[in-house]
């Protein structure tokens, strides 16, 4: 047992903050993000990655969320992760290299109007060509390869295959969209069997780096606050000399580090196949409330300067509201949860 | 990062846990209960498990110990906490006393006092609050006059655990310096408690007898050779002792345990598919596992010779109010037989939720209060201005 992060992981976490204070306000990060070779580290090296773990990605997610930096990252390496684990080796050499260089993008459309959430079955039918349409979909604008779930399994799909019907406009920053599907031309990725198990995987993979990145955006959020705290004076005093203002930044560290532990320790199930779904759904439903307290504290703390979009704070309350919609919410995650510490009916 | 123990770490608590369910008695359920066996029983266990080695095995080779590593420490905190703590008031000795006694000790002091805490001996108790000084602890006024070769103390403690328990010694926090600023003029004494002017008035608690006391000091005398550390300079050995205190006791352990036996009740009483009974025990099951990695990051900035203080207030907060919450939803799903304690026929889990739920109605207060350790993490931690 040990929960320092190692040498390597440290310059990583360092050199993605480094990104974070120089990029965050490009109106497009990704070419920059290129050259680190991040879009590449769930990716393996056979591939053109650099065979990185989980616990790596979730440290430059962290980090990205501080900004918030605003990229296809995350839904590009879901896409990779995707074609990694259940593509045929044609598939795999048509995208993954490209992918892990970050020439190209991917993402995932997962959801359709009537779906409780991304766990729900999809109701697109997978079967021939595809039709139907998704929404919310992830970073659509320059996306080159997009994977579909459908009731058959994953598929996937090629940027010309669908049309774009909506962008919308959702709490967080990064581009959203509809697609529309008419008769698509569609590749199978694996088996409907395995890709069950594959979309279980991605799933767990993309909730837990959206945690990280949420997880950045609420360490902020708690700076934020501190900052505010011991500047803002009011009754001849700074405010976070009062208790029931310091109190509420102390939980907020104990809530923001009870997160990022139980996200590391997610990752790190991932990367060792151990225990993943107790450790990422536990995480995960912690993590959805955990951040509802730390963003309602940091909203008080910041009385109604917080409220005005000309103040950074809001950005990071849409990264942490986007986070907890997506994904799962509580209750989904806490009755899966009570199944895996072995709550159900005697035989 | 690793989030495993090692192969031999596991060895290690499968033995452990082998010997003490063999060891602990089906009765055992901790020390504050009525039971006259309780207080022989941990005298027992304590001086079994000295045969094995295992007592002191945190502390290092020159003072008997094998200078285990903070995981098998931590190991066995959670064996003992998870089993109501079957080493009873003794796990002071060797989660802090003897560590304080260690650092600040003279050699004569080691030679006298650490062998029979290392043997399972010998009971300490802690006599730091007093009617007056809770939070604000260096405000006490126990008087310790320096008569040259010895020391007259008069004074009141109270909340004093153990104190009846009887307890053999006492590490007593007095002023010894009236006249300096109120940190400074504070002493740590070890006091033989069969000392004549001490008077020990058990008081009764929530949670049943024997939880706590009111110890009475009237012209006691204290000789010099049983000054630990600088006189005056009793503040530093707190500081010490509290951090070594906070990350000593693994309290997430029951919490794990206590969830556990909720959920073969749940099962057992055809709850297990009530969806809030599943909702309720998963959010305590994640703030059980939060309360655990805080406490394991905690340990491994120990690991690293670092002093978790801030991150010790934030394991605390966390685990303090597990163990509240879990007793709150504990009774909500057992239900009107909830509050049947134990001994009643048709008190469900033999009681235990009851207990639980009650003995830690003052968790958030004993050993640095909710309050306090919000304020450690809001200043220390955060860098938040102090209050005037
Ligand atoms: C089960 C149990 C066992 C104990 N065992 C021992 C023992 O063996 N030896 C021993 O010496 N002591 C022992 N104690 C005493 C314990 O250390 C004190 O209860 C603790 O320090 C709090 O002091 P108090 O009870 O006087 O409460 P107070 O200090 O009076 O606090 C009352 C309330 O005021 C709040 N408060 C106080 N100061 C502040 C502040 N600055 N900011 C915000 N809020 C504040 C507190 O948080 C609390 O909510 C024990 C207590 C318990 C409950």
């Amino acid at each position: 047992m040990n929960l320092e992060l190692s040498d390597e992981q440290r310059l990583l976490a360092d050199t993605a903050r480094a990104f974070v204070d120089r990029h965050a306000d490009d109106a497009d990060p990704w070419p920059a993000m290129r050259d680190t070779g991040w879009a590449g580290l769930l990716v393996p090296e056979e591939h053109g990655g650099s065979g990185a773990g989980m616990t790596e990605f979730v440290l430059v997610c962290e980090a990205l969320g501080r900004g918030p930096v605003v990229s296809p990252l995350i839904p590009s390496v879901t896409a990779a992760l995707a074609l990694r684990w259940a593509g045929t080796p044609d598939l795999q050499d048509q995208w993954l290299p490209t992918l892990a260089t970050g020439a190209f993008t991917g993402t995932v459309a997962v959801l359709e109007a009537g779906m409780r959430d991304e766990w729900s079955p999809a109701p697109m039918s997978g079967l021939g060509a595809l039709t139907g349409t998704k929404v919310l979909v992830p970073w659509v604008p320059d996306v080159a390869v997009i994977v579909v779930v459908t009731s058959e399994g994953l598929r996937v799909v090629e940027r010309s295959g669908a049309v774009r019907v909506h962008d919308h406009d959702p709490l967080c920053a990064e581009p959203h969209a509809a697609l529309t599907f008419q008769q698509a031309p569609a590749e199978r990725l694996g088996s409907t069997a395995d890709s069950a198990v594959v979309l279980a995987r991605v799933l767990d993979y993309n909730a837990v780096a959206r945690l990280a990145y949420a997880i950045g955006a609420a360490e902020r959020a708690l700076e934020l606050s501190v900052d505010h705290a011991t500047n803002r004076h009011q009754f001849g005093r700074p405010i976070g000399t009062f208790q029931a203002v310091a109190h509420r930044c102390a939980e907020m560290r104990a809530d923001v580090d009870a997160c990022r532990y139980l996200a590391y320790r997610a990752a790190w199930a991932l990367d060792h196949d151990a225990d993943a779904a107790i450790a990422v759904t536990a995480a995960k439903s912690f993590a959805n409330d955990a951040m509802r307290r730390v963003f309602l504290h940091a909203h008080q703390v910041h009385g109604a300067m917080g409220f005005a979009t000309e103040h950074e704070l809001h950005r990071y309350t849409r990264v942490a509201k986007s986070f907890e919609l997506s994904l799962g919410g509580t209750t989904r995650h806490r009755d899966r949860l009570a199944t895996e510490i072995g709550l159900g009916s005697r035989p | 990062m690793d989030f495993e123990f090692t192969e031999e770490e596991e060895a290690f608590r499968t033995e452990l846990s082998d010997f003490l369910d063999a060891e602990v008695p089906d009765w055992w359920q901790g020390m504050f209960t009525e039971d006259e066996r309780a207080m022989p029983f941990t005298r027992e266990l304590c001086a079994k498990l000295a045969d094995r080695g295992w007592l002191t095995m945190a502390w290092p080779p020159e003072h008997g110990g094998s200078g285990a590593s903070v995981w098998k420490q931590a190991i066995v905190r959670e064996e003992m906490w998870a089993r109501e703590e079957p080493r009873g008031p003794q796990y002071m000795n060797l989660n802090y006393i003897g560590p304080l006694l260690m650092r600040f000790g003279t050699p004569e002091q080691h030679a006298r006092f650490l062998p029979p805490m290392a043997r399972g001996e010998v009971i300490w108790c802690q006599g730091f609050s007093e009617p007056d000084a809770g939070s604000d602890l260096a405000s006490l006024i126990t008087r310790a006059e320096d008569r040259g070769d010895h020391f007259i103390v008069n004074g009141q403690k109270i909340w004093t655990s153990y104190a009846d328990s009887p307890a053999d010694w006492c590490l007593l926090l007095v002023r010894s310096n009236p006249s300096a600023p109120k940190h400074r003029g504070i002493s740590m004494l070890l006091l033989d408690m069969t000392t004549p002017g001490i008077t020990v008035r058990p008081i009764d608690t929530m949670a049943g007898p024997h939880e706590f006391n009111e110890v009475f000091l009237d012209d006691v005398r204290v000789p010099r050779d049983c000054l630990l550390g600088g006189q005056d300079h009793g503040w530093d050995l707190v500081v010490a002792g509290l951090t070594f205190e906070r990350t000593g006791i693994a309290r997430y352990a029951r919490a794990g345990r206590v969830i556990e036996l909720l959920v073969d009740y749940a099962n057992d009483a055809g709850l297990g598919d009530d969806p809030i009974v599943r909702d309720r025990l998963a959010d305590l099951y994640t703030r059980y596992d939060a309360a655990r990695l805080l406490n394991y990051r905690a340990i491994s900035m120990q690991a690293k010779g670092e002093v978790p203080t801030v991150e010790a207030s934030v394991a605390r907060m966390h685990n303090t109010q597990l163990e509240q919450a879990v007793g709150h939803v504990g009774l909500e799903i057992l239900g009107p037989t909830g509050q049947l304690r134990a001994g009643d026929e048709w008190a469900p889990l033999r009681g235990e939720i009851h207990r639980y739920w009650t003995r830690n109605i003052p968790s958030t207060l004993a050993g640095g209060s909710l309050e306090v350790q919000k304020n450690i993490v809001a200043q220390r931690g955060l860098g938040l201005p102090r209050e005037p």
